[in-house]
């Protein structure tokens, strides 16, 4: 049998995990759709937790309603987004250009740019210390299971998150959008020559991706009660690794890395300080980046 | 006076006499604040324009590098005592070690897998700054009170400090010029153009790309180690991701691979925000829209690369002869 304590840290690192796997998610389509990174995924994050507050302190109404809210800011975020920093530049699209490395790094320093506004203007006008959250909604309300405790935000966490990929591998495969989504990613301009609306997929794409950021800045905000202004960088980044570890454009390998991101985090506090934690990611990324250069369950590339 | 002499003098003057006069002239501490910052930020633009804008690695992790030379600076001078003259390049000297084992493992990775492994990077030398509290003393920053020594003169003044930065600068920047613009840029830009026909062509590629990590690097450090010299105060903060985003803005709304208008770039960045102090809270939301409409309206920069190089050669006099005779360029 298992320590208890190892399986505590166990039930933990899941549920980071999954949070990390909504993320990574995102980060997923989008860099598969378009192969370029969104670097205002984690303002995305901080957007859906900071929608969620001001519904929670204005309405108070029950916490689904609260997350279907963070839902539908984040998609409204993400279609603002990719109108404003994504849509500009593409002008052209025969194939060069769509692969060009000048598209690439206009687009991700036009994320950044957007995602500069984005925190400036909410430490604007929020303040950039930590936001009070009405304690009614915080979903940490310990549950003992045999010798562990979880709280319910773990089970809330893993639930929804379970839910959110089973719809969205349902979508991904079964639905119409769904497939359109699979053929821009696979070729944008081969898509476009069989009469798909690239235009509108890559749209639809934002949407779902930064729903599912929304939705987890928004939980993470009420499992710990903490939600600020720069609150979606560190996320960010680790979605970011498990979305390089998965292998750029694999989802189901975006979120089992992000799933081992998060066990390898929480169980690596029991024999180093929490403080380097941190510290984990990093190695993984580096040591994939160097060994498993493209990644651990990524389609086999010519170069890396 | 031919014009590119004309043009050389007058950037030199500017330096180190209309500057310097303009600041004795307000005589704020302030402002020598400022113009030390936005030399120390020049520095650290046109460090990372050989790496990411001529050789077109897309380095997300200088303001890492630019930490440990402020801290390798800082230390020394602390707790051994050591002064500027040496502490100087001894900073630039680590900054460039770490970077070269940095490179060994990771330099054979392409475009946005590099990005990535100097992203980890960063933030691992940032946990570092951060973390190992014995070294670094942590958040709360290592305090140099040593200030400048050179060859035994105290410098204390305002001025003296800005006129010290200000030489450093302009001669790491004189060295970056010329390799940017003479025969070993040219071979970093076929790097970033292709990096497979370069190899085709005779070039080294693996160590022509470690070789510019390491330069960027060491300059980058000398950077962090006046920015250590002339505050006083560092702590992790300063060196943090945002810091090496910043650096990156600067070289894309100046031009990628155009050392004047990253220059431009890094002091419309540095000066734009300060500018704005009147308008309060909104100036870093005034800051994100500048880069936003720069990137959007001028996508080859400021001062894009093509006239920048032609500038360098015609104007600034580079490393390559005038044609005469057709024998070819060449060197002087």
């Amino acid at each position: 049998m298992l320590d208890p304590y190892i399986l505590q840290q166990l039930a933990i690192g899941l549920s980071l995990g999954m949070i990390y796997a909504l993320m990574a998610i995102g980060f997923t389509l989008i860099f598969g759709v378009l192969n370029v990174v969104n670097f205002a995924h984690g303002e995305i994050y901080t957007i859906g937790a900071f929608a969620g507050l001001m519904v929670i302190s204005v309405f108070g109404p029950p916490l689904l309603v609260v997350l279907f809210i963070a839902l539908a800011t984040g998609a409204l975020a993400g279609f603002g987004l990719e109108r404003l920093a994504f849509r500009p530049f593409r002008r052209f699209s025969d194939e060069a250009s769509l692969k060009s490395r000048a598209m690439r790094e206009a687009t991700l320093m036009s994320s950044l740019a957007m995602s500069i506004i984005a925190r400036e203007a909410m430490e604007m006008i929020f303040g950039s210390q930590f936001q009070s959250v009405d304690l009614a909604y915080l979903i940490n309300k310990p549950i003992g299971i045999g010798p562990i405790t979880i709280v319910n935000g773990d089970l809330i966490i893993f639930g929804i998150t379970v839910v959110m990929l089973g719809g969205l591998q349902w979508l991904l495969k079964k639905s119409p959008v769904g497939l359109s989504i699979r053929a821009v990613s696979n070729n944008a301009l081969g898509a476009k020559y069989c009469g798909i609306n690239t235009d509108r997929t890559i749209i639809i794409t934002f949407v779902i991706g930064s729903a599912m950021g929304a939705l987890a800045g928004i939980l993470v905000g009420l499992y710990y009660g903490a939600i600020f202004p720069s609150m979606g960088f560190t996320p960010g980044i680790k979605a970011f690794v498990a979305m390089v570890m998965g292998g750029l454009s694999s989802i189901p390998g975006a979120v089992i890395s992000a799933i081992i991101l998060g066990l390898s985090e929480s169980l690596s506090t029991s024999f180093m300080s929490s403080v380097w934690s941190d510290m984990v990611a990093y190695a993984f990324l580096l040591l994939t980046l160097i060994f498993f250069p493209q990644g651990l369950f990524g389609a086999r590339r010519e170069r890396v | 006076m031919s014009k590119s002499r004309l043009i050389k003098t007058g950037l030199v003057l500017a330096a180190f006499a209309v500057v310097p006069a303009v600041l004795v002239g307000f005589d704020k501490g302030y402002y020598y604040q400022i113009a030390t910052l936005a030399a120390i930020f020049m520095l650290l633009a046109a460090s990372l324009h050989l790496v990411t804008g001529v050789a077109g690695l897309l380095q997300l992790g200088h303001a890492a590098f630019y930490g440990v030379g402020a801290y390798v600076a800082a230390i020394l001078g602390a707790d051994h005592g050591v002064g500027f003259t040496v502490g100087l390049p001894l900073a630039g000297l680590s900054a460039a070690a770490i970077a070269f084992l940095v490179a060994l493992p990771t330099m054979r990775l392409m475009s946005i897998y590099f990005a990535v492994a100097t992203l980890a990077i960063g933030q691992m030398l940032y946990l570092v700054f951060l973390n190992w509290v014995d070294l670094t003393n942590g958040p709360n920053g290592v305090m140099l009170f040593s200030g400048i020594n050179l060859f035994g003169i105290e410098i204390e003044s305002d001025l003296g400090i800005y006129y010290v930065v200000a030489a450093v600068v302009a001669v790491s920047i004189l060295v970056l010029n010329r390799l940017s613009h003479s025969y070993y840029g040219n071979a970093l830009r076929s790097l970033r153009e292709d990096d497979q026909c370069a190899s085709a062509m005779g070039i080294n590629v693996t160590v022509m790309k470690i070789q510019a990590f390491v330069i960027s690097s060491f300059f980058a450090g000398i950077a962090g180690a006046l920015w250590a010299y002339t505050t006083g105060y560092i702590s992790p903060n300063d060196f943090h991701f945002s810091q090496s985003i910043l650096i990156l803005t600067m070289v894309v709304v100046g031009g990628l691979g155009s050392l004047p208008g990253v220059l431009i770039g890094a002091l419309l960045l540095i000066l734009l925000p300060e500018a704005l102090r009147s308008v309060g809270d909104i100036r870093n939301i005034i800051v994100g829209l500048v880069m936003f409409g720069s990137i959007l309206f001028l996508p080859k920069g400021l001062f894009g690369e093509v006239s920048a190089l032609n500038f360098a050669r015609r104007l600034l006099g580079a490393n390559w002869s005038n044609d005469e005779g057709q024998k070819g360029i060449g060197w002087k």
